[in-house]
């Protein structure tokens, strides 16, 4: 038990900026004199370096991949003869930390105590699965072979519990993606026709001052009017208030993230999440994206048609063709899996609609501070049930009808879709059809009828789950030194037996490096190592401080430099690890 | 996380500092427009509300010593001893928890080696809505929404003023000259005044002059009829009846009247502060208030604002979530942890346990009556104690001899604290952390 805590928040404050660059020890040349280890004989899957299943070495020096070299003395050697070798796993949509997690927390405490934590000298006292403590995630995701999970909805009032969260989370890089497009200070400005530059300068000042990753934007508008009581909003709508069309606030945004170089496009959870027949939104915001790129989170919640007499269909179909023929739009698909969850958003106006279905029979909604909001609804997906067995049957049917595993994303949109737990199970349901249709037959009857998955022959690859899972996802996110195993990337490492169960495969493998540390064995924890934390700092006019200054002192109520977190504040002094801006 | 503009003048000895935009950790209203002259290790507020005030205040003096069994040691031997009562200790009750984020962590860091309870001096109030909130749930709003949108505030019991003195002045601020100004409110109706019903006690002087720019109604009520008045409201929200409410006639007119005035109201908020009610009166209030919201709910907007979140108790609490999973009142170490609050909460805790570690950096509040085993203190310098601990490390204070972080007690806002003079004492991270070492576990 003892020493079980990650690192505890320790002293903030110390050091005014500690901030790096990834990226920067990126040479691969090989370190003199720092001790090696070298991966032998793995069958490497490594797309993003246009390698499948090649038979080789991997080299390791302080944390990082190195060019190959001859065997030397002194060498560490891991015996990979047979195994699948891949880069750590990377989730990016997945709601690990902050104030809606923590909601989702107390009111899962059936879930707290089925799941604590194994003791023994790696328990951190937490537990649960749908909402698992820090520690619990920490370590339930290295066992998984994952060492970086990105939290997706980081509320700028709430993005310093967020990273408090963060520092305490084992054996995971992290970083925030901010809410932005509910905010009322840019609302103002768009709506008083401030112009781009404006909305660029603010946007880079939040993003510095609550040490984010990306942009993202949940409901656009929808959570402001939500606060004035309008109970739906749709694209082309204007809104309350500030007469605003969601499409304008889009538009707006996904201009300044590109503008300002932010890597990741606006990460997009858009209109009417859950409405039977919002299909047609989410096509006609795929159609709104000017060529700018934009990635579509959960895209499963919004491909929803209303045909047939339940008025509840599947999208799918339309939404995979309209992926294909866009090849500036990506997708994570929030893949509900059967069982009990949580769900946890800034969307309180969809949240508010689904209260009533919350299972067991209780829910939190919060305004948040003229920024944006939360709802949190536990909810239990049956596959009985008509509708929660077509969810399930739309996810699939996305992950295998859009053809470019490069912009698919495998999430579950943990908790909402399900526990992040059940990624090994959705994995084999996207590479053995015939486990897919065993599963299938045991769903809604009706629901089946409504679903092509039956005919869909498409089995994921090993490879194709190495894009999925690793390499598309640190692409987007502009990690250069993620998601591969190229010399300079991080010696983030995982070997798996190879094995016809792959839900079993990828739930325990033989061994997860982080940093080129062994971190987990044969699927269990066997050392806790600190993380890292991405942010992206973009350069702002300084006149954003002063404008800034006066709206926190007068509309907020908070002084802006309170607001703002210090690099030193980023995992107890550490600060940031910088993403490299791609302008 | 600078301290704020310090302007520096040169006036005798020492030098004379003044720092603006201080944060208050203290209430948890988590005020940070403060100004403080800090000369030498004097400390003296200059904005600040009189509580505020009274704890900020130092003299210029050195910081008092380690203690042993009353015997002046140093800290490396006050830890030792601490360690050792520890581990020759089988139950055990952490309490106060009066600190920074990082001095909790440090306490839970220790907790888990150890073996022990946790749980706040100031969790009453926030049990006593967790009743209501991880029970059922609830809508809820921030500090800033209520500010900019509340046009119906209706307080539940006892004037906020007392033990929130800047409450009313910073939930409904008056609206400014220029109506276009981007400044609280900005979306309630200008052209009328913000209403505020107060059921309970008759408010303050100074609370009748923080809402002289509303429009206040006080519905006169004894302690005793509270819960009974907020449920009648809650149930005509619902549609029910009044009459049956079994309230005296003026009161249920009085209600009936605020229930028509909610159902037109565009954002009301219900506030209370359950510290100051009895438990099961909380309960009762926090239920009623919840209940209403989502009846108002149906066809217009409403929120509560549970006051409360003395001493970061919201930031303890909300450690022990993303920890433990469970809230306070949890014990952990070897095995794992087990939440049962009637029977970790101080009171009962300390009934079974044969040591005691109070902790209170914020304040300096003498650990709670305990004669069953050792008392270890970790606080606050000042602290007066009646019986003297076994060990007594004094720490320093968040905000005051360095940085830290607190929440507000809205639950979301966290908030950096900076020290105002130079640190002399360990902080509570660092007496934990350096006991924890002693314990052997990891440093």
């Amino acid at each position: 038990m003892s020493g079980a805590a990650a690192s505890g928040a320790s002293t903030s404050g110390a050091a005014a900026s500690g901030a790096s660059t990834s990226g920067a020890a990126a040479s691969g040349a090989s370190t003199s004199g720092a001790p090696r280890t070298r991966i032998a004989g793995g069958r490497i899957y490594d797309p993003a370096n246009g390698v499948a299943d090649q038979v080789g070495d991997l080299l390791i020096a302080d944390g990082r991949i190195i060019a190959d070299a001859p065997p030397a003395s002194g060498e560490t050697r891991i015996d990979a003869a047979g195994m699948v070798v891949m880069a750590g796993g990377i989730d990016l949509h997945s709601h690990i930390a902050g104030g809606k997690v923590n909601l989702a927390r107390l009111l899962m405490s059936e879930d707290r105590a089925a799941f604590p934590e194994p003791e023994g000298a790696f328990c951190g006292c937490g537990g649960g699965r749908a909402a698992p403590t820090t520690h619990q995630t920490g370590c339930l995701y290295a066992q998984m072979g994952y060492t970086a999970v990105f939290e997706p909805a980081v509320v700028g009032a709430n993005a310093r519990h967020a990273h408090l969260e963060m520092a305490d989370i084992p054996n995971l890089d992290t970083g925030g993606f901010l809410v932005l497009g509910n905010d009322d200070f840019l609302l103002r400005l768009i709506a008083e026709g401030e112009g781009q530059q404006a909305v660029n300068d603010y946007v880079a000042w939040m993003l510095k001052a609550t040490q984010c990753c990306a942009v993202k934007i949940v409901n656009p508008g929808g959570i402001s009017a939500f606060k004035f009581n309008a109970r739906a909003l749709d694209l082309d709508e204007a809104g309350p208030f500030y007469g605003l069309a969601p499409r304008r606030i889009l538009a707006t945004l996904q201009r300044a993230v590109t503008e300002l170089g932010v890597p990741h496009p606006i990460h997009l959870h858009g209109c009417n999440l859950g409405v039977p027949g919002n299909v047609s939104t989410t096509l006609a915001t795929i159609g709104a994206t000017e060529g700018f790129p934009l990635h579509l989170t959960h895209v499963q919640f919004h491909a929803y048609g209303t045909e047939g007499d339940r008025r509840f269909s599947s999208g799918a179909a339309e939404i995979a063709a309209a992926v294909n023929a866009n090849p500036h739009v990506s997708v994570d698909v929030g893949q509900v899996i059967f069982g009990q969850t949580v769900t946890a958003s800034a969307d309180l106006m969809a949240q508010y609609r689904n209260h009533r279905l919350a299972h067991p029979n209780k829910w939190i909604g919060m305004d948040i501070e003229c920024d944006a909001a939360c709802g949190v609804v536990p909810f239990q997906y049956r596959d009985q049930s008509f509708v929660n067995a077509l969810q399930w049957a739309i996810g699939l049917e996305l992950f295998l009808l859009i053809e470019d595993p490069w912009r698919v994303y495998l999430t579950t949109d943990h908790p909402n879709g399900g526990p992040f737990t059940s990624y090994p199970h959705l994995i084999r349901l996207l590479m053995d059809k015939d486990f897919r249709d065993h599963h299938l037959g045991r769903i809604h009857k009706a629901a089946r009828a409504h679903t092509r998955l039956l005919e869909i022959r498409r089995e994921y690859t090993l490879e194709e789950i190495a894009v999925v899972t690793r390499a598309a996802p640190a692409r987007t996110l502009g990690l250069k030194d993620r998601g591969h195993l190229g010399p300079g990337a991080r010696a983030d490492v995982v070997l798996y037996r190879d094995a016809a169960d792959r839900e079993a495969m990828f739930a325990a493998p033989h061994l997860v490096l982080k940093d080129g540390v062994e971190v987990v064995r044969d699927g269990a924890v066997t050392a806790l190592r600190g993380g890292r934390t991405y942010a992206v700092h973009a350069p702002c006019d300084p006149m954003m401080d002063k404008r800034l200054e006066h709206w926190f002192d007068a509309a907020i109520g908070l002084k802006a430099k309170h607001f703002r977190i210090a690099d030193g504040e980023i995992r107890g002094g550490a600060g940031p690890t910088l993403v490299e801006l791609s302008p | 996380m600078s301290a704020g503009a310090a302007s520096g003048q040169s006036d005798g000895a020492a030098r004379r500092t003044v720092q603006r935009d201080v944060l208050c950790p203290f209430c948890g209203l988590g005020c940070d427009d403060l100004e403080v002259e800090v000369q030498g290790r004097a400390v003296r507020a200059l904005r600040a509300c009189a509580e505020a005030a009274r704890l900020l205040a130092r003299a210029d003096e050195p910081p008092p010593p380690c203690r042993v069994e009353g015997r002046p040691v140093p800290f490396e031997a006050a830890v030792a001893a601490a360690a050792g009562h520890l581990s020759a200790s089988r139950a055990i009750a952490f309490a106060g928890l009066g600190a920074d984020m990082e001095g909790l962590g440090g306490l839970y860091d220790l907790a888990m080696a150890a073996g022990a309870s946790l749980d706040h001096a100031a969790s009453g109030g926030l049990f006593a809505n967790l009743d209501r909130l991880a029970r059922k749930g609830w809508i809820a709003a921030t500090l800033a929404e209520v500010a900019n949108r509340c046009d119906l505030m209706v307080v539940l019991g006892p004037d906020p003023t007392a033990a929130f003195p800047r409450f009313f002045e910073r939930a409904l601020p008056a609206p400014s000259a220029v109506a276009s100004d981007a400044a609280a409110p900005m979306f309630v109706d200008r052209t009328r005044r913000r209403r505020v019903a107060v059921l309970g006690g008759t408010l303050s002087a100074a609370g009748r002059r923080a809402l002289a720019p509303h429009d206040v109604a006080e519905i006169a009520l004894d302690g005793a009829t509270l819960p009974a008045a907020a449920s009648a409201l809650a149930l005509a929200l619902k549609g029910g009846t009044l009459g049956q409410a079994g309230l005296p006639g003026e009161i249920a007119a009085a209600l009936s009247e605020l229930a028509g005035l909610l159902a037109q109201s565009r954002y009301a908020v219900f506030t209370w502060d359950a510290a100051r009610l009895a438990p099961a009166d909380a309960a009762l209030v926090a239920e009623a208030a919840a209940e209403a919201v989502a009846a108002a709910s149906r066809t217009t907007r409403a929120a509560v604002f549970p006051l409360g979140g003395r001493d970061n108790v919201v930031g303890a609490h909300q450690l022990a979530l993303w920890r433990f999973g469970w809230p306070l009142r949890t014990q952990v170490g070897p095995g794992g942890a087990r939440h049962a609050p009637d029977l970790y909460a101080t009171r009962a805790a300390l009934a079974d346990a044969d040591l005691l570690l109070h902790a209170s950096a914020l304040r300096p509040d003498a650990p709670p009556a305990f004669a069953r085993g050792p008392v270890i203190a970790l606080g606050h310098a000042q602290t007066v104690f009646p019986r003297e601990p076994d060990v007594f490390i004094p720490v320093g204070t968040p905000g005051v001899d360095h940085a830290g972080h607190v929440f507000r007690m809205d639950q979301v806002v966290c908030l950096p604290l900076a020290g105002l003079r130079p640190a002399a004492l360990a902080s509570l991270a660092e007496a934990a952390r350096a006991i924890r070492a002693a314990l052997g576990g990891t440093p």
